[in-house]
């Protein structure tokens, strides 16, 4: 199986804490350091609030990664 | 509750409009359901930006709101101050992070216009959804605890005593004064330390 | 000192502990342990009768570093404020075998008391401002090449400060420790467990320079023809007049050499301290009759416990953490819990002034307002879905969740079930109990299912 990387973009979900990750994202972003452009961060109060069901529910819509951080 | 949304997309100088086409995105934000209008303004936290917030929220009557500027650890209160300023719930309202999580970590225009047409369609999406809330109060009881009495704890103990508030001094040994009471003179001034 | 016991607005209690705190910014429960002291400081005149008389005199002297002895009944030192004695207990003859009963006798006002208990009190408080300083790295435990602690004339700074000091136990004469003659030539090593990652601590503890320019100058200027040898990495000066203070030092004929010392050993009743000059590039060796070292700054003992019981973050070497390094060097993770001085993190006696003022500040600013908004983003409970099961509660960080009883009227008239209640001024918004409800009757305002569900799907269109 072959990804032509020029036509395939990928649904990247990130489940960021608002505190810790969510903060480090906006630090990346004041250092100006170059990440792919289909992660897409949805902010959350905090890991704690993370709900396998919306896990699950990002995948059943199609997304191709998700990512908890916190 | 009406869905009546308006959207603010920022330019932040060229911060972010060097790399995301605003115009672009503001104009697909104005397709979304529920959109009645949106623009764009090359500072929304800069005085005129806040006056557009609150003479649109009256000129198209608004709703909700959502900003797609700075992240929202930057200017979350300034919005939703002025969110209040136009008459709205400050919790109808939701920022979209387009500069911090977009134009300034990727350089593709392109995928950063579309990144942040994404972004906005969250942010409509979920404050179509907001209900506003209310901020409750409690009560402050004025005394405080000072735990340790050398000298950090003896001087903040003073400071809040002359400002005409009640505080306890908490100390485990049998005086106060910590290791201060240890030192002979201290510099620079040599001055003697009890 | 006088000026914090005469002040009406302040209640002072020493020989007490924090042991528990709840509650949250504003309104704080903080319970105290009220130590026994075993005298009635109401009756007591401070008259000096009972230590005078108190038969148990060979204690040792932990305020004068062992220098000298003291009683079981006494003061800390002769200034102490309050002014009044108590009892160690553990020394105490009458508390550890019920025999002598001297200090009783002899009380004019008969302010003894040997039945006096521990007791807890419970403070009501809106802010807490912690001061809880620093002890000294306890350098006999690692540093061997110094004699851990074997040879009686390599001594700390601060049983240094006790000889120097006017009101210390020999007056402010500089002695030796082990035969009580004051030493000709004197060599002071900083850095000691600072600035040494194999065994000690990594960080600077910023007065030691300071203060052994201090000391290396109250040599010179105390005892004629005397030598003061410095053993330093770096000279760091960096304070008001700080760096004028250390060029007095020098003048005073201080010799300060860069290099560490590697070893000290004895050779008659002298010290050889044996080191490297790396200015000159050469091994050296110094005599010395005593030996002072400028240990680092540690955290007090107890303090990593205390921040725990309070509900705040230490950092890597135990320091309370403060919220920003920069722009909030007095706020801590905590709400309305503020900090000041060496707790924080290595400091002298100006920084921890202004910092101490600073938190003053604080408080007083909270206490400028009658009431405090809180955070509307909090836990909300659909009492109709509510099982009761409880499985939200031991969940919550922030103890705002408990069971309840609730009233509802039934078949059969009013009935009560226990179900879910949240105590808006604790919760602090995090959501954790919500994967934890199996009826999906909790919910969190402004991140609702529905509302994190409505963005996954925007974005994954």
């Amino acid at each position: 199986m072959s990804i032509d990387n020029n036509s395939w973009n990928p649904k990247i979900i990130v489940f960021a804490c608002n505190w810790c990750t969510y903060a480090a994202a906006d630090l990346a972003g004041l250092n100006h350091l170059q990440y792919p452009a289909d992660v897409r961060i949805i902010r959350t109060p905090c890991s704690g609030r993370m709900d396998p069901m919306l896990v699950l529910r990002a995948f059943n819509r199609g997304a191709d990664g998700v990512l908890l951080s916190g | 509750m009406k869905k009546r949304v308006g959207v603010f997309v920022c330019d932040c100088g060229t911060n972010i409009a060097s790399v995301v086409d605003t115009g672009k995105v503001a104009e697909y934000a104005s397709t979304l359901p529920g959109v009645v209008y949106a623009t764009t303004y090359k500072y929304m936290c800069s005085d005129p930006g806040q006056e557009l917030v609150r003479n649109s929220i009256q000129e198209h009557q608004l709703e909700q709101l959502v900003i797609a500027s700075c992240s929202p650890r930057m200017h979350e209160k300034t919005f939703r101050k002025a969110a209040e300023a136009g008459g709205l719930n400050g919790y109808m309202f939701e920022m979209v992070n387009i500069r911090e999580q977009n134009s300034w970590v990727h350089p593709d225009r392109e995928e950063a216009t579309r990144k942040a047409q994404d972004l906005v369609r969250m942010g409509v999406s979920k404050v179509l959804r907001n209900k506003p809330l209310q901020v409750a109060t409690v009560p402050i009881r004025k005394k405080a605890m000072v735990i340790g009495g050398g000298i950090a704890g003896m001087q903040a103990a003073l400071d809040i005593a002359e400002a005409g508030h009640q505080v306890v001094l908490v100390e485990r040994e049998a005086t106060i004064g910590g290791k201060m009471t240890q030192l002979d003179k201290t510099f620079p001034t040599m001055d003697c330390a009890a | 000192m006088v000026a914090v016991a005469q002040h009406p607005n302040i209640e002072l209690r020493t020989l007490a502990e924090v042991v528990k705190v709840s509650g949250y910014i504003g309104n704080f429960d903080v319970t105290i342990k009220q130590k026994a002291k075993y005298v009635d400081w109401d009756l007591c005149t401070g008259c000096g009768t009972c230590w005078e008389k108190c038969p148990s005199k060979k204690i040792r002297n932990e305020y004068d570093l062992g220098i000298g002895l003291r009683t079981a009944i006494h003061k800390v030192f002769p200034q102490a404020v309050p002014g009044k004695p108590y009892i160690d207990a553990a020394n105490c003859t009458k508390l550890t075998k019920g025999k002598c009963g001297i200090c009783e006798k002899v009380c004019p006002t008969q302010a003894i008391r040997f039945d006096d208990k521990d007791e807890l009190i419970t403070e009501e408080v809106g802010a807490i401002v912690m001061a809880t300083g620093y002890d000294l790295f306890h350098w006999e435990e690692t540093y061997g090449e110094y004699g851990y602690g074997k040879y009686p004339d390599v001594v700390s700074s601060l049983y240094f400060e006790r000889l120097v000091s006017a009101g210390g136990p020999t007056g402010g004469k500089i002695v030796r420790p082990s035969d009580g003659k004051e030493p000709r030539s004197v060599a002071f090593i900083k850095c000691v467990g600072s600035r040494d990652d194999t065994k000690g601590k990594s960080y600077c503890s910023r007065a030691c320079c300071m203060y052994t320019a201090k000391h290396a100058y109250q040599v010179k200027d105390k005892i004629a023809d005397s030598e003061a040898y410095v053993f330093y990495m770096d000279v760091r000066t960096a304070g008001k007049n700080y760096e004028e203070f250390y060029q007095r030092s020098l003048n005073s004929g201080a010799r300060y050499i860069r290099g560490r010392v590697s070893k000290i050993y004895p050779r008659g009743d002298r010290l050889v301290l044996k080191s490297e000059d790396t200015l000159l590039g050469m091994p050296i060796e110094v005599e010395a009759d005593m030996v002072v070292l400028a240990t680092a700054m540690v955290p007090s003992e107890g303090a990593a416990e205390l921040a725990k019981t309070i509900g705040f973050s230490t950092d890597k070497d135990g320091f309370f953490q403060e919220a920003h390094p920069k722009l909030q060097p007095v706020e801590t993770f905590s709400a309305g819990v503020y900090l000041a001085g060496a707790c924080q993190g290595p400091k002298d006696i100006p920084d921890t002034v202004a910092q101490a003022s600073a938190a003053a500040v604080k408080v007083c600013g909270l206490f400028s307002k009658t009431e405090l908004a809180t955070e509307p983003m909090i836990v909300e409970i659909d009492s109709d879905k509510c099982s009761g099961c409880g499985f939200c509660v031991p969940i919550c960080p922030y103890n705002a969740l408990s069971l309840a009883d609730l009233s509802y009227r039934g078949h059969h008239g009013t009935a009560t079930r226990e179900i879910a209640e949240v105590n808006p001024s604790l919760c602090q918004g995090c959501g954790a109990c919500i994967p934890a409800c199996r009826t999906l009757a909790l919910s969190l305002k402004g991140y609702s299912n529905e509302q994190l569900v409505a963005e996954v799907d925007a974005l994954c269109l």
